[in-house]
C-alpha cells in the first residue's frame, strides 16, 4: 500500500478556476537515476559484446534474455524507488555529464548547454514506469518467443539499447537529450524491425520507417533551433521559467510573435512523424514486419507515444499562441487519423496488421485530447492504451508463434476452445474490450471518454471545430469496436478450424533458421513449416502466458488510477508537471461525476444537478484564457453537460458496434449473443456486405493507396531527380566543363604540333629566324 | 620539436622503407606511423589545453631570409586535433592494406609513409609558404599511390586529381602572394609569417578581399570539394586503393576545410560576410544535390565517395554561418568525418578484397556471410547518418544550429550572415542521408544474400592473400579504433569542444566590427563598410 | 643587308684603320670579324646537311662570340671577358669530344652523316 499512499491527493491544487502550469524550480534529484537508463545501456553492451566475441552460442544462449530482462526489471524498481521518494510538486533534476556544451559569452542566452542530465516529473514519472515495466514484462514475453532465434542476442541488444533511448527521450532535461533518445529509438525501432533481415520486405518497412520518422525528425530539429535562438537555452527549467512568465530569451514578450506560432508547429511535425500521425503514419504498419515483441512494446505501448510526450512536455510552448494554431493543426490531424486509421483497419485481414491500424487510431484519440485541450485525457489514454495495446499485440504474437506465423483471420477459428490457449484468449478478450471502450470494467472507457467529452466541452471559440472532431471520434470508437471485435469472433470463438502459415514468426528467412527448424524437428517440437496436414500448433508456455495474463490484469487495474485523487493518478502527476493544463471550461465537475460513478456502478448522478455551467475563471498570464477571457462558456453535447453524458453515449456507439461485428461475424451460439450465424473460418456475413458496398471495401483494404500515391508523387518524382543529377553531373560538369577545361590545352598543342618537324635544320631555322628577329626589333628601336 | 620529428619520421620512414628489402616493407611503415602516433600523443601530452587559443609546440628556422621564408611550425588545439586525426588514421591505414597489397610493397608503403609529412606541414605551418608548399607536395604521393595501386581506371582518376587540384592551387597561390606583397609594400619587407599577413590581409579594401578570398576558395574548395568543383572526388575516391581513400577522406579533404578556416575566415572578413550567402548556398546546393546522386549510384564506394561531398557541405556550412556553435560544429565535423567515412572506406575495402566487387547489383545481404562487417558497416553508416549518440550527430547539429542561430534576430546576441531557410533547406540533407545510406545498407548489408557469380572458385586468382569468411582480428583492429573515436566524440565531445573555444573566438574575432545585417555601406561606424562602398561595383 | 647595315655604320672607323696602319685597329675591327665568323657558322649550320661540318659550324660561332668577348675584355680593361673565354673553350672542348663520339655513334646506325636522315622526335 505504500504505492497508494504515494499517489498524490490534490491538495496541492488551487481549488477552482482554470489553471496552468505553474513553473516549479527544480531540486536535485539523487545521482543514481542515471541507473535507470545506465542499467539497460549495460545490458545492450553485455548482448553486443557476446555477439561480437560469438560468446552466444550461436543463439542458443538464454543469457542474453534473462540479463536484460533482469536489468529491466532492476530499472524498473529504481524508477519506482525514485518516484516514491519524489516530492510531489518539484521535478527532479539529475546531472550526470556534460554533453554539448559551448559559450561565446557570459550573457543571458550566449551558450548551449545540453548536458546528458535528467529531469524528473509527473509527465517524466507516468512515461518511465510504464516503460521500464512493460519493457521488462515484454522482455520476458520474449525470452520465450524469440527462443529459436539464431539472432537472439542481437535482438535483447537492441531491445535494451531501445529503453536506454527512450528513458534519454522521456527523462531528460533538455531537448536536445530528448532529440538523442528521439532519433535513438528511431534506430532500434530500424534495428528491430529489420530484425529478420534476410526478408526484403522487413527491410524495405525498416528503412521506411526511418526515412519518414527522419522527416518528422527535421521539424523537431527546427523546433529545437528555434526554441533555442528565442530563448537562448534548450534546458527545460529555464525555458518554462521564462514561458510561464511570457518572455523570451532577451525579455520581450512572447505575445504575438512568430515565434510562439512556428515552435509548436515545427515541434509538432516531429510528434507527427514519431507518432505516426498523418500524413506521416505510413511507416507503422508496415513495421509490423517486426518480431511481436518488438511491434507492442516499440509500435503500440512507447516508442509511439513519443509524439505525445513532446507535445504534453512542451506544452507551455503549445500554448504560447494565442490562437493556438498548432493545437488546432493537431485536433484536426489526431481526429483524422483516428477515423482514416479505423476505416482501414475494418477491412484488414491480417490481425496484426488490424492492431496496427488500431494504434494508429488510438494515437490519434490522443493527439486530438491534447489538441482539445486535456493533456489529462490524452495522458491516460496513452496509460491504458499502453497497457491493453500491449496485451493484443502479444496475444496476436501467441496466435503467430503457435500457428508458424499464421496470422490471417480467415484462416483460423475457435481458439478459445483449443487445448492450451485459454489464457491467450482471455488476454485478447481483455484486451478487445478495452479497445472498444466497453463500458465501467475497462480502461480504455475511461480514457476514451475522457478525450471525446473534453471535445465536446472545449469551446469552439477555443479550439474551433471542437465539436465535430467529437463527433468523429464518437463514430470512430464505434468502428473501432467493430474492427476489434471482428478479429476477436472471427480468431477466438467459433469452430475449431485453423491452417498453419509458411513460416517461423512471420519471416520467410530460409537459411538462417535451417538450423532452428531441424533442431526442433527432432527435439519434437510442432514442426514450422510443414504446411503437410499433420500440423499441431503448439500453445505458449509459461513466460507468454504468465506475462499476457499479467497485462491483461494490469489493463483492468489500470482503471483505478481515474479513482485516485480529484483528477484521477495520471491528473494528479500532470499536475506536477509541465503538461498541465486545466481548462475551467466545465471539466472540474467531471470528478464528482466519476466518483459517483465509481461509488454506484452506473448510477451516474444526472446532469443539471452538478453541472454548473463550467465559468473559466480565467488565469491571468495565460494565452488562451486571456483571449477566453471569462466569456467563452463550456461547450456542451446537444445541450448536455458533455463530461456526465458521454459515458452513456460513448457506450451507445461502442455496443453498436460491438453488435455490428457479432451481426457480421460471430458464430452461431451464444457469443455472440444468438445474432452471428458464422460456422467456417473463412465465411462469414460480412462477405455479402463487402461485395455490396462495391470498390470502396477493397480501396479500404488497399489502404486507401495512399502508399501508392506517396510512390507516385514523392519517391518516384525525386528518385528523376536524383537520376536527372547524376546524368548533369557525368555530362555537364564532369564531362563538359571540366573535361572540356581540360580539352583546351590539349587541341592548343595539337594545333602548334607540326611546328615540332623533328628535323634539325627546321630548328636551326627557326632559331636563326627569331635572332634575326630580336636584333631587327633592338635596330630599329635604337636607330629610331 | 615534436612537430618536426612528426614531419620528419615519416620521411625517414619513407626513406628506409625505399632502401629496405621488401619483406621488411609493411613492418617498417607499422613502426614509423606507430612511432608518429606515439609522439603525436606525446604532442597532446605537452600542449597546454589551457590556453588552447595560442600557438604552441613550435620553432622556426630560415630558409630564405631574403624573402622572408620560414619554416616556422606550431600548432593552437584545433590543427593540434587534426594532426592527432592525422597520426592516428596513419597506422590503421598501413595495417589496413596488409592483405590488399602484395605486390611493390616498398613502392606503396614508401609513398604511403611519405604523404603524412606534407599532411602534418600543412596543418603545423605558420609560414604560408611553407603551408603552400606542404599543401602541393600531398598532391605527389597521392597521384603515384592512385596511379600505381589503384583499380581499373586509375591513370584518368589519378591525372584528373592532380590536375585539378593542382589548377585551383595555383589561384591560391596567386591569393596568397597578393597578400603577401601588399604586406611588403607597408612593411618594406618580405614575411610570410600567418599572423603578420592576416593583419594586412584585413585591411585591404572589400575589393581586393573579394578577388582575394575568390582565388583562395579556387583552390581550396576544389579541395574540399565544394558543389561545383567536386567531380574529380567520386572518381579519384572509386578508383584510389583503400588506405589512399581513407587519407583522402580522412585528411586530404580537411586540407581544404582548414585552410578556409585558417585563412579565408581570418583574412577577408569583410569579403567573407559580403559572399556568405553564396558560398553557403553552393554548400546546401552540394548537400542536397550529392546526396541525391548517392541514392542512384550503383558503386558502394562511389556512393560514400558522394556522400563525402554532401557531408562537407555542411562542413563549410557551419563554418560561414560565422558564429561560434556553427564554427564548432564545423571544425568537430572535420574529424568526425574523417573517423566515419574513413571507416566506411575500410569496411568497403574489406568488402572488396573478398568479392572483387563493389558493385550493388552482385552484392546483398552480405550480414548472414560476415556478421561482424555487417555491424561495423552498419555502426558507421548510422554514425554518417549523424544518430545521435555517435559523432556525426554533434558535428552535424551544432552546423545546423550554428546556421540557423546565423541570421535569427535572436538572443545571445549572435548576428550572422545566413538563418532559417538556410537551415530548413540543408536540414532536408539529414532525410537525404538517411534515404541514400539505408539504400546502400539495405542492399549490400541486408537482404537475401547476393554473392558475385564464381565466387569462391577464384580467390587467389588475383593474388590476394586468401581471407576467411569475416573479418580477421587485424581487420577488426583497424576498424576497432575508429569506432571508438566515434563513440567518444559522441558522447563526451566536451573536452573537444571546450579546447576548440579559444582557437575559433580567435578566429570570429576578425567579425567582431562586421555588420551582416545591413551591408550596403550605409553605416560608415566602421572602417569595413567604409571602404565597401566604392568598391562594390567595381568587385562584381 | 644587315652586315652591309653594320658595315656602314663602322665604315669611318674601318677606313681610319686602313689608313693609319695596324696600330689604330680599334674595337669595332674586332667586332666586325667576330661577326663574320658567327654569321659564316650559323650560315655554315644551316646550310649544310653533313653532321660534321655543321657541328664544326657551331664551333665557329663559339669562336665568334669568344673573340667578341675577348674583344670588349680589352676595351673595358678587365679579365671577366677572358676568364669566361677559357671557360667556353674548356666547355667546348669537352662538348667536342661528346659530340664527335654522338656523330660517330649516329652515323653507325644510319651509315650516313646525314642530319636529316635524323627526325624521330617530331611531334
Amino acid at each position: 500500500m505504500t504505492l497508494l499512499d504515494a499517489i498524490p491527493t490534490l491538495s496541492t491544487l488551487a481549488s477552482g478556476g482554470a489553471e496552468h502550469f505553474a513553473y516549479h524550480v527544480a531540486e536535485a534529484g539523487p545521482k543514481w537515476m542515471a541507473l535507470v537508463p545506465g542499467l539497460p545501456l549495460l545490458g545492450a553492451v553485455i548482448c553486443l559484446a557476446m555477439l561480437l566475441f560469438k560468446r552466444d552460442m550461436g543463439g542458443r544462449s538464454r543469457v542474453p534474455a534473462y540479463l536484460v530482462t533482469a536489468l529491466l526489471g532492476i530499472s524498473f524498481v529504481v524508477t519506482l524507488i525514485g518516484f516514491l521518494q519524489w516530492n510531489h510538486g518539484q521535478p527532479w533534476v539529475v546531472h550526470a555529464f556534460e554533453w554539448i556544451n559551448v559559450a561565446w559569452g557570459s550573457g543571458a542566452g550566449q551558450s548551449l548547454q545540453a548536458n546528458a542530465s535528467f529531469y524528473m516529473d509527473g509527465l517524466s514519472w507516468l512515461w518511465m514506469l510504464f516503460v521500464t515495466g512493460l519493457g521488462a514484462a515484454i522482455c520476458l514475453y520474449a525470452s520465450e518467443y524469440m527462443a529459436n532465434d539464431k539472432g537472439y542476442a542481437r535482438f535483447f541488444s537492441a531491445f535494451a539499447l531501445f529503453v536506454v533511448s527512450m528513458s534519454c527521450l522521456v527523462m531528460g532535461d533538455n531537448l536536445v537529450m530528448l532529440y538523442l533518445g528521439w532519433e535513438g529509438v528511431g534506430l532500434c525501432s530500424y534495428l528491430l524491425i529489420g530484425y529478420f533481415y534476410t526478408k526484403p520486405s522487413a527491410v524495405a518497412a525498416a528503412k521506411k520507417a526511418f526515412i519518414v520518422n527522419r522527416i518528422g525528425d527535421l521539424g523537431l530539429a527546427l523546433g529545437l533551433y528555434l526554441t533555442f535562438t528565442t530563448f537562448g537555452t534548450v534546458q527545460y527549467d529555464e525555458l518554462f521559467a521564462m514561458v510561464s512568465a511570457g518572455v523570451d530569451g532577451s525579455g520581450h514578450s512572447l505575445a504575438g510573435t512568430w515565434q510562439a506560432t512556428w515552435i509548436p508547429l515545427l515541434l509538432m511535425i516531429g510528434a507527427f512523424g514519431k507518432s505516426a500521425q498523418f500524413p506521416l503514419y505510413v511507416w507503422l504498419p508496415d513495421a509490423m514486419e517486426g518480431p511481436t515483441p518488438v511491434s507492442a512494446l516499440i509500435h503500440a505501448a512507447t516508442m509511439v507515444t513519443a509524439g505525445v510526450y513532446l507535445i504534453a512536455r512542451m506544452y507551455p510552448l503549445f500554448l504560447m499562441d494565442e490562437a493556438l494554431t498548432a493545437l488546432h493543426v493537431v485536433a484536426y490531424v489526431g481526429t483524422f487519423t483516428a477515423f482514416l486509421a479505423a476505416t482501414i483497419g475494418m477491412a484488414q485481414f491480417d490481425i496484426k496488421r488490424i492492431m496496427a491500424y488500431s494504434t494508429l487510431s488510438q494515437l490519434g484519440y490522443m493527439f486530438a485530447g491534447l489538441g482539445v485541450l486535456t493533456t489529462n485525457g490524452a495522458a491516460y489514454h496513452v496509460f491504458t492504451h499502453a497497457f491493453f495495446k500491449a496485451t493484443l499485440f502479444l496475444a496476436c504474437g501467441a496466435v503467430m508463434h503457435g500457428f508458424a506465423g499464421q496470422l490471417d483471420l480467415r484462416k483460423l477459428s475457435g481458439l478459445w476452445n483449443m487445448k492450451g490457449w485459454r489464457i491467450v484468449s482471455v488476454a485478447m478478450l481483455v484486451g478487445c474490450l478495452n479497445l472498444s471502450g466497453i463500458p465501467v470494467i475497462t480502461a480504455g472507457f475511461w480514457s476514451k471518454d475522457m478525450i471525446i467529452a473534453e471535445a465536446f466541452t472545449t469551446p469552439n471559440q477555443v479550439i474551433a471545430g471542437s465539436s465535430l472532431i467529437g463527433w468523429v471520434l464518437l463514430i470512430t470508437a464505434g468502428m473501432t469496436a467493430y474492427y476489434t471485435f471482428r478479429v476477436f469472433f472471427r480468431v477466438f470463438v467459433g469452430p475449431v478450424e485453423f491452417e498453419p502459415g509458411d513460416e517461423a514468426h512471420g519471416h520467410g528467412d530460409d537459411d538462417d533458421h535451417g538450423h532452428g527448424g531441424d533442431d526442433h524437428g527432432h527435439a519434437g517440437h510442432d514442426a514450422h513449416g510443414h504446411g503437410d496436414g499433420h500440423f499441431h500448433p503448439h500453445a505458449p508456455g509459461w513466460a507468454i502466458n504468465f506475462v499476457l495474463a499479467a497485462l491483461a490484469i494490469g489493463s483492468t487495474v489500470a482503471i483505478l488510477p481515474n479513482f485516485m485523487g480529484d483528477h484521477g493518478w495520471v491528473g494528479g502527476l500532470l499536475h506536477d508537471s509541465t503538461a498541465f493544463y486545466q481548462s475551467g471550461f466545465g471539466h472540474h465537475e467531471a470528478p464528482a461525476g466519476e466518483h459517483a460513478l465509481a461509488n454506484s456502478k452506473m448510477e451516474v448522478v444526472p446532469v443539471a444537478a452538478h453541472s454548473a455551467p463550467a465559468h473559466g475563471a480565467p488565469s491571468h498570464d495565460s494565452a488562451p484564457d486571456a483571449h477566453a477571457a471569462g466569456e467563452v462558456h463550456a461547450n456542451s453535447f446537444l445541450g448536455m453537460n458533455a463530461h456526465a453524458v458521454m459515458y452513456y453515449v460513448s457506450t451507445l456507439f461502442g455496443l453498436a458496434g460491438l453488435a455490428f461485428a457479432a451481426y457480421l461475424h460471430g458464430p452461431v451460439g451464444a457469443w455472440s449473443f444468438g445474432i452471428g450465424n458464422r460456422t467456417k473460418a473463412a465465411v462469414s456475413r460480412a462477405d455479402g456486405w463487402k461485395r455490396a458496398i462495391g470498390p470502396i471495401g477493397r480501396w479500404a483494404e488497399h489502404k486507401w493507396y495512399v502508399d501508392e500515391f506517396y510512390d507516385l508523387i514523392l519517391r518516384t518524382p525525386l528518385r528523376v531527380i536524383a537520376h536527372i543529377f547524376h546524368a548533369f553531373d557525368k555530362l555537364i560538369i564532369d564531362g563538359a566543363l571540366v573535361d572540356g577545361a581540360g580539352l583546351l590545352p590539349r587541341l592548343l598543342g595539337r594545333t602548334l604540333r607540326p611546328m615540332q618537324s623533328g628535323v634539325l635544320h627546321g630548328y636551326a631555322t627557326g632559331m636563326a629566324a627569331g635572332i634575326g628577329i630580336i636584333v631587327l626589333i633592338v635596330l630599329v628601336m635604337t636607330l629610331s | 620539436m615534436m612537430l618536426w620529428a612528426l614531419i620528419l619520421i615519416p620521411l625517414l620512414t619513407a626513406a628506409l622503407i625505399a632502401s629496405g628489402p621488401r619483406g621488411a616493407a609493411r613492418g617498417t611503415a607499422m613502426l614509423g606511423s606507430l612511432i608518429s602516433l606515439f609522439i603525436a600523443g606525446l604532442a597532446a601530452f605537452q600542449f597546454d589545453w589551457g590556453n588552447s587559443g595560442a600557438m604552441q609546440l613550435g620553432g622556426s628556422v630560415p630558409f630564405l631570409p631574403s624573402f622572408g621564408v620560414e619554416f616556422s611550425l606550431g600548432v593552437d588545439a584545433v590543427a593540434l586535433a587534426l594532426i592527432l586525426l592525422t597520426a592516428l588514421l596513419q597506422p590503421l591505414m598501413v595495417l589496413g592494406s596488409f592483405s590488399a597489397i602484395t605486390s611493390d610493397e616498398k613502392t606503396y608503403y614508401a609513398w604511403l609513409m611519405a604523404l603524412m609529412a606534407p599532411m602534418v606541414g600543412v596543418f603545423a605551418a605558420r609560414d604560408l609558404l611553407f603551408f603552400y608548399v606542404c599543401f602541393e607536395l600531398t598532391l605527389v604521393p597521392m597521384f603515384i599511390l592512385i596511379s600505381l595501386f589503384g583499380s581499373t581506371n586509375r591513370k584518368k582518376a589519378a591525372i584528373k586529381f592532380f590536375l585539378y587540384t593542382f589548377t585551383g592551387s595555383i589561384l591560391a597561390l596567386a591569393g596568397l602572394v597578393y597578400v603577401a606583397w601588399k604586406a611588403s609594400a607597408q612593411t618594406g619587407a618580405w614575411s610570410w609569417d600567418i599572423a603578420t599577413l592576416q593583419m594586412v590581409a584585413q585591411s585591404m579594401s572589400l575589393k581586393e578581399q573579394s578577388w582575394v578570398m575568390l582565388a583562395m576558395l579556387a583552390g581550396f574548395a576544389v579541395k574540399i570539394p565544394l558543389f561545383p568543383v567536386h567531380t574529380w572526388l567520386p572518381l579519384a575516391h572509386t578508383e584510389a586503393p583503400t588506405a589512399g581513400s581513407v587519407v583522402l577522406a580522412g585528411v586530404l579533404l580537411k586540407l581544404g576545410t582548414y585552410a578556409v578556416y585558417r585563412f579565408v575566415l581570418p583574412f577577408v572578413p569583410a569579403a567573407v560576410a559580403e559572399y556568405a550567402e553564396a558560398i553557403a548556398l553552393l554548400s546546401i546546393v552540394g548537400i542536397v544535390y550529392a546526396g541525391l546522386i548517392c541514392w542512384v549510384q550503383r558503386d558502394v564506394k562511389k556512393l560514400v565517395a558522394y556522400s563525402s561531398v554532401s557531408h562537407l557541405g555542411f562542413c563549410v556550412l557551419g563554418m560561414v554561418a560565422i558564429n561560434l556553435i556553427g564554427a564548432q560544429g564545423s571544425l568537430l565535423y572535420m574529424i568526425n568525418h574523417g573517423l566515419s567515412t574513413g571507416a566506411l572506406f575500410f569496411c568497403i575495402g574489406m568488402m572488396y578484397e573478398r568479392y572483387h566487387t563493389r558493385s550493388m547489383d552482385e552484392l546483398g545481404g552480405l550480414a548472414k556471410k560476415m556478421p561482424i562487417w555487417a555491424f561495423f558497416m552498419g555502426f558507421f553508416t548510422m554514425a554518417s547518418v549523424g544518430l545521435p549518440g555517435l559523432n556525426g550527430f554533434v558535428s552535424e547539429f551544432m552546423c545546423l544550429l550554428g546556421t540557423f542561430q546565423s541570421g535569427a534576430e535572436g538572443v545571445g546576441g549572435v548576428r550572422g550572415p545566413l538563418g532559417f531557410w538556410f537551415a530548413a533547406i540543408a536540414g532536408t540533407g539529414m532525410i537525404v542521408a538517411a534515404i541514400y545510406l539505408l539504400y546502400m545498407v539495405g542492399k549490400v548489408v541486408f537482404g537475401p544474400l547476393k554473392e558475385p557469380a564464381g565466387h569462391g572458385h577464384h580467390d587467389d586468382a588475383h593474388g590476394h592473400a586468401h581471407l576467411p569468411q569475416d573479418l580477421t582480428g587485424r581487420e577488426i583492429g583497424v576498424l576497432v579504433p575508429l569506432a571508438i573515436g566515434c563513440v567518444v566524440l559522441g558522447v563526451y565531445p566536451t573536452p573537444v569542444l571546450k579546447a576548440f573555444e579559444a582557437p575559433i573566438q580567435h578566429t570570429l574575432a576578425a567579425y567582431d566590427g562586421v555588420n551582416f545585417e545591413d551591408f550596403d555601406g550605409e553605416d560608415d561606424d566602421h572602417g569595413l563598410a567604409l571602404v565597401a562602398l566604392p568598391a562594390q561595383g567595381e568587385a562584381r | 643587308m644587315l652586315i652591309n647595315l653594320l658595315a656602314s655604320h663602322a665604315a669611318p672607323q674601318l677606313h681610319a684603320a686602313i689608313e693609319g696602319g695596324l696600330g689604330a685597329i680599334t674595337l669595332y675591327h674586332y667586332l666586325f670579324v667576330a661577326m663574320v665568323m658567327f654569321a659564316l657558322g650559323v650560315i655554315g649550320f644551316l646550310a649544310r646537311r653533313n653532321l660534321i661540318i655543321m657541328f664544326l659550324s657551331t664551333e665557329l660561332m663559339f669562336q665568334g662570340a669568344g673573340l667578341a668577348l675577348i674583344a670588349f675584355s680589352r676595351y673595358h680593361f678587365n679579365h671577366t671577358g677572358e676568364v669566361f673565354v677559357i671557360f667556353v673553350l674548356t666547355v667546348a672542348a669537352a662538348e667536342a669530344a661528346l659530340a664527335l663520339a654522338l656523330v660517330v655513334l649516329l652515323f653507325r646506325q644510319r651509315e650516313s652523316l646525314d642530319a636529316q636522315e635524323w627526325s624521330s622526335l617530331q611531334g
